[in-house]
């Protein structure tokens, strides 16, 4: 089978439904599709230039949103306090 | 709270909970109240209300459910009523504002595919949270619910007490937003956004 999924020349350079189809494969990448989503994606990301680079950005956004901002150390005694505080109001 | 009548739960299950379904989450609430407010003090106050509260309502609990969802829904209802007051940041951009102007028609999905992803792939993790942080709150937590937390839209259309078409849409403009700053920043860092 054809995978030649990293070239473009392929691709129609025009998506006939933007917002539909861009709004899918936001919610395929939130997780919210699974009914054939996979055929669908494959398709989508074969066939048109658009729909592809949409992906592959909205993708890369969601993964260093998800594994480099910034964590912020809970503070060490916040757990004792507030344990501290629920017993004083039990 | 439910008009069912729910069991009251005995001091050592109300424990057991509150160690084992309500602590564990403690990391998680305090990033997002921190996201929330931008001040550390502010942040272990609004996560110490927060368990407070849950333990006092505990019996409105339901053993077993998603009680991450449910702590974030507290979190995010006590910043709302108490904290957003005395926010210790400069007015914030109005919600309803920013809804119109991108609820205009065209919402325009390229407005932004100039960004590349290898530029986004290289930005450091401060540049990334800055550039959430510089969002409006409603646009940012819903970016935080999803892409850190990972709730689903069900879950964050509880959380949020708004229907799962606004989640969609809110989500949708606020990662429309995330990508005007992120290219702004790739152009700072000399990528070129315009050209192949």
């Amino acid at each position: 089978m054809d995978k030649n999924l990293n070239t473009s020349s392929k691709r129609k350079l025009n998506c006939s439904d933007e917002s539909k189809c861009f709004e899918l494969l936001e919610s395929i990448l939130d997780g919210e599709e699974t009914t054939g989503s996979r055929e669908i994606l494959d398709e989508k990301l074969a066939k048109c230039q658009p729909c592809f680079e949409h992906y592959h950005l909205e993708k890369v956004i969601r993964e260093v949103l998800k594994n480099k901002c910034t964590k912020h150390m809970v503070p060490a005694e916040l757990a004792d306090t507030i344990r501290q505080k629920i017993q004083e109001i039990k | 709270m439910s008009e069912v009548q729910r069991k009251k739960y005995t001091d050592k299950e109300k424990n057991s909970i509150f160690d084992h379904e309500f602590m564990p989450h403690i990391d998680s609430m305090y990033n997002f109240a921190y996201r929330l407010t931008f001040d550390e003090d502010d942040a272990k106050d609004l996560v110490q209300d927060t368990y407070l509260k849950a333990y006092r309502f505990i019996n409105s609990f339901e053993q077993g459910t998603n009680a991450k969802a449910w702590l974030f829904r507290i979190l995010k209802n006590s910043f709302i009523n108490e904290y957003r007051k005395k926010s210790k940041q400069p007015s914030k951009v109005d919600y309803q504002e920013v809804e119109t102007y991108y609820n205009s028609d065209n919402v325009d999905y390229n407005m932004t595919s100039d960004l590349r992803v290898d530029a986004v792939k290289d930005m450091l993790g401060d540049e990334i949270s800055n550039a959430l942080n510089s969002l409006a709150v409603d646009f940012r937590t819903v970016i935080i619910l999803c892409d850190l937390e990972g709730f689903t839209y069900e879950e964050m259309a509880k959380i949020l007490d708004i229907p799962i078409g606004t989640v969609r849409s809110r989500l949708h403009r606020a990662r429309n937003l995330l990508k005007d700053k992120l290219r702004s920043y790739a152009e700072n860092m000399g990528y070129d956004t315009d050209e192949e």
